[in-house]
């Protein structure tokens, strides 16, 4: 075994390492703890990039051992786990950085940084899965590694958030290890391959399958928070905000979302999940999850729970491209991993900004702040103009790609919830602009702090304004061979195009 | 040089470099006074550059690709002119008239929307087309509201409403039409629409959503209240060159020259005299200036909207309506801005000056009536000459002259309001020197440089002062009924 295959070994262990280090740091130890942060995230997005770059040469790693007869422990890079991979590398470390400046001061941080290196590997560990069984270990983790994240704050309504958060992710995670236990009963271990395994399925297979995709989807759309599994996500926004902006651009939701995809792409294979008619089922959920997530965001006065019902609607987008069936319609949909992935996280970052140094946590307390942080408020507009999707930005290319695929197949109905999803879109987010940049503000804000020149730390300024120019330049210049789109495309002409 | 890919490449970003300007609150004035600048690298491509230059971007959204042909190039010359003249104005315009806090907050939208506009000129990929247009409408938000009255932002609120459920049909109806062309190009989809089994649904949608823009019939809802609050060189891009990015939007998308649609046609000259002669009579019933001319740009784009009708009716004709038009779109811009940047102008104290200032103020009026030897006698000339009914075969065809006469009265009584109203708000005063000269430049842009511009070579070859002269009753007869009307009728309604 080389020492390069063992990359995505190194990969998850600068976290696991970081986390175990961290755990350990005194609480005062302020400088260590953000070397050890900050250099762990660096290390690990170099070894990722490392991987990239040997996946584009067409080389391949892979780590495997059998844990028990039958059951194999695999981690293996392939183009699809970079895509996740590389994201979350790269988010990770500006959402340290963003941590850093917004915790720094409060009480237990060492836990705090602990839980959250632990969640990143998690995270790590789910991409680089290479069968159900490694990803169900590491999604289990995941559940674990975040509950004391977003409790952190330790006020009953953060206790009650992550009561309802674990028992959500838990019952989740027991279906999904009833059907991966079902599944391995029935077939065997299933290491994922593209193309998957069911393209000639047994007609007395037919109705146990079905069933199995059934109890996959459950309890993966439970972090996916698919409608009506999406409860615990709106209550799990009073976690702080370097956590939400972990929760909902990273880590959780689209830890489900990249299961859904594993299991329809790499277990059953495009082709068996629409003959079994289990794709038509789920676009049919995806479509209602995005109208549902949307509507329910109009009537919100928290820009955080606006922020996480628009997630709900989001992430769907990337379910409901996987079930277009055709390879159009699943490159629109993985891109939307990523893109989704920078837009809400620059929403996230800009509304903690908001939070933390003018005191603003409802909508309509936001009167004026595009004078008081004109540049965050640039960031925030250009998330929520990706979101509605305006083009050049991101979510454009998402849905432009999305809707040439759903027309492509004949499933022109999807072209209409992509045009409601984005009219409520804008009918949520366009208000908001309008108090920022022409609200006149008639009061002091509610606790305000000074940064002497910038308009706040510039720990919190900066990752905003990197990930804005980020989902700017991804659709701006989607066809460049470095942009999320063209690696999507290599995967999919890889993975998908059979 | 003037096609050179820097070149084309410096004239799109200006406008977004010029933000750099707002990064510090001690730069406002240099950015005020960058306004002006922003528009002239695009005009000198209007003016100076060839047709026919294509400038390919690869790696930009789904492949860029930008051009100009002959009827891009009337709306960029249209467009950077416009720009330019209240771009000057608005210099002169800032100083008087705004909140000094929000300056830097109106150049930034103001550069924005410039951005958009010119961009959507030049843009011949389907992406960067809607992604330009889009930032136009968006940015244009911020020039509407910024007064920050309750009116303003009433009217800010139907803009965005129906702005926004334009982009939707606009999403639509391009996804629609470039899934089933297979291509990321704008000049492939007409032919493409044409041949489309849902073309009808298709066609709808586009026309629909730029007709938003465009001021299309219960589609104007937000024209009249979004063009007069905005702050006055505001106004005059609006109502003068962005109103025409709908109608150009209609022009590079829908089936033009490909198949002859009788029903569409009718459909649209039906529309267009609705608009037309309906803007009118709304118009005559406005309070204010401004609004008054907001209605006489819905009513003028009726005309423009017979137009179109009739090249979707009739493909053969296709290539000289296209020049026509955009004869006709230029006309219009250039004399609505000058109008709407009159409305802010001061009167003299002398007598003489004010008699003169009055004749300059009213002579953009004249000419959308069609004066003799103004742009707008070019331009219904024009027109008439090319939509001889004989010319076409769709049902609505024979109304076409009757339409273009009665149209003519409209406008003139829509000026003689104008200027009646705009006399009891007149105001004795002076004038910032810029607000002098930005005017100046779009009442010259109207009156003077429209017979020095390239006209495309498909406008019906004639020798203009002599055709206007042969046709001079035709074109008088319109203004002075319109005049006895508006002398004639104020009496018979006090009398009662």
């Amino acid at each position: 075994m080389s020492l390069a295959s063992l990359l995505p070994v190194f990969a998850l262990m600068t976290s696991l390492l970081a986390a175990v280090i961290i755990f350990t740091l005194p609480e005062r130890s302020f400088r260590l703890r953000t070397l050890v942060n900050l250099g762990a995230a660096v290390i690990k997005l170099v070894l990722v990039g490392v991987m990239i770059w040997g996946i584009v040469q067409g080389r391949a790693y892979e780590v495997a051992f059998t844990m028990v007869p039958g059951v194999r422990f695999v981690l293996r890079a392939d183009a699809l786990s970079m895509l996740f991979a590389g994201l979350s590398a790269l988010l990770w470390l500006l959402t340290t950085i963003y941590a850093v400046g917004y915790l720094e001061g409060s009480p237990n941080r060492s836990r705090f940084f602990g839980f959250f290196s632990l969640s990143v590997a998690s995270t790590m560990g789910i991409a680089l899965a290479g069968n159900l069984f490694t990803f169900f270990l590491f999604y289990e983790m995941l559940t674990l590694s975040t509950y004391p994240l977003v409790v952190h704050r330790g006020t009953p309504k953060a206790l009650r958030a992550g009561r309802s958060y674990i028992i959500y992710t838990l019952c989740g995670g027991a279906v999904l290890l009833l059907a991966i236990a079902w599944l391995h009963g029935l077939v065997g271990d299933l290491s994922f391959r593209p193309g998957g395994y069911f393209a000639e399925v047994e007609d007395a297979l037919r109705g146990p399958l079905s069933l199995i995709f059934v109890l996959l989807v459950a309890g993966l759309g439970v972090k996916a928070a698919l409608v009506p599994l999406h409860g615990w996500l709106p209550q799990a926004m009073v976690a702080p905000a370097p956590v939400s902006a972990l929760l909902h651009a990273v880590a959780v939701v689209k830890a489900g979302a990249f299961g859904i995809v594993r299991v329809v792409l790499e277990i059953y294979g495009l082709d068996a999940a629409s003959d079994l008619g289990l794709l038509a089922g789920l676009a049919g959920v995806a479509a209602f999850t995005i109208i549902y997530g949307s509507a329910r965001a109009l009537y919100q006065v928290d820009l955080k729970r606006l922020l996480a019902f628009s997630t709900v609607s989001q992430v769907s987008y990337i379910i409901l491209g996987l079930c277009l069936f055709g390879p159009v319609g699943v490159a629109g949909g993985l891109v939307h991993l990523v893109h989704q992935g920078i837009m809400k996280i620059t929403l996230f970052f800009c509304a903690g900004n908001y939070a933390e140094t003018l005191g603003v946590h409802r909508i309509d307390e936001l009167d004026g702040a595009g004078e008081r942080m004109p540049a965050t408020s640039v960031a925030f507009t250009l998330g929520a103009f990706g979101m509605i999707g305006v083009p050049p930005l991101a979510g454009f290319t998402t849905k432009w790609i999305m809707g040439t695929g759903a027309l492509a197949v004949g499933m022109d109905w999807v072209v209409v919830v992509l045009v409601v999803s984005s009219l409520l879109n804008a009918a949520y987010f366009l208000p908001i602009l309008h108090r920022i940049w022409f609200g006149e503000r008639q009061a002091a804000w509610p606790q305000e702090r000074r940064w002497g020149r910038l308009e706040t730390s510039a720990w919190l300024l900066w990752p905003a304004l990197i990930t804005a120019v980020l989902l700017i330049l991804a659709g701006l210049l989607a066809n460049l061979p470095v942009s999320p789109l063209s690696w999507v495309e290599l995967i999919v002409a890889r993975e998908v195009a059979l | 040089m003037f096609e050179s890919a820097s070149f084309v490449l410096f004239a799109v970003t200006l406008p977004f470099a010029s933000l750099l300007l707002a990064l510090r609150s001690g730069l406002q004035r240099a950015y005020c006074y960058s306004l002006p600048v922003l528009p002239l690298p695009a005009l000198m491509i209007a003016l100076l550059s060839d047709p026919g230059w294509l400038l390919s971007l690869p790696g930009l959204l789904h492949g860029g690709l930008w051009g100009m042909d002959d009827l891009r190039r009337a709306f960029l010359l249209l467009t950077a002119m416009l720009w330019l003249a209240a771009g000057v104005f608005a210099l002169g315009y800032m100083k008087g008239y705004l909140k000094a806090d929000n300056l830097r907050r109106f150049c930034v939208f103001w550069a924005l929307t410039l951005a958009g506009n010119l961009g959507l000129t030049i843009a011949e990929d389907i992406a960067s087309f809607y992604g330009f247009f889009a930032l136009m409408t968006f940015a244009a938000y911020g020039l509407v509201v910024h007064e920050g009255t309750d009116e303003a932002n009433r009217a800010g609120r139907v803009y965005l409403v129906m702005a926004v459920g334009g982009e939707m049909a606009i999403l639509a109806g391009l996804l629609m039409a470039a899934q089933l062309a297979g291509s990321d190009l704008l000049a492939d989809l007409p032919a493409t629409i044409a041949g489309a089994e849902q073309r009808g649904l298709i066609m709808l949608l586009l026309l629909a959503g730029f007709g938003v823009k465009a001021g299309l019939p219960l589609l104007h809802f937000w024209l009249p209240l979004a063009h007069p609050v905005a702050p006055t060189p505001a106004s005059a891009v609006l109502s003068g060159a962005m109103i025409k990015a709908g109608l150009l939007g209609w022009l590079v998308t829908l089936p033009f020259g490909e198949v002859s649609l009788p029903g569409w046609g009718d459909l649209l000259v039906i529309v267009g005299a609705v608009g037309s002669l309906g803007g009118a009579v709304l118009g005559l019933r406005q309070q204010q200036p401004k609004t008054v001319l907001a209605y006489s740009s819905i009513s003028q784009m009726g005309f423009i909207t017979l137009m179109v009708g009739a090249a979707l009716a009739s493909a053969d004709v296709v290539v000289t309506l296209f020049a026509v038009m955009a004869l006709f779109a230029l006309h219009h811009g250039l004399a609505k801005g000058s109008l709407f940047l009159a409305t802010a102008m001061t009167l003299p104290r002398s007598r003489i000056g004010q008699w003169l200032m009055w004749l300059l103020v009213a002579l953009p009026g004249l000419s959308l009536a069609g004066l003799p030897f103004t742009s707008g006698a070019v331009a219904k000339l024009a027109m008439k000459e090319v939509l001889k009914p004989d010319h076409f075969a769709f049902a609505a065809a024979p109304y076409l002259p009757a339409l273009m006469s009665a149209g003519a009265v409209a406008t003139m009584l829509l000026v003689w309001r104008f200027l009646w109203l705009q006399r009891a708000v007149g105001k004795i005063g002076r004038n910032p020197v810029a607000m002098w000269v930005g005017w100046g430049l779009s009442l010259a842009g109207s009156l003077i440089l429209f017979w020095y511009l390239p006209w495309h070579g498909a406008v019906p070859e004639k020798t203009w002062p002599t055709a206007i002269t042969g046709e001079a009753w035709s074109l008088i007869w319109p203004i002075l009924m319109a005049t006895l009307m508006a002398a004639v009728a104020p009496r018979s309604v006090r009398q009662r």
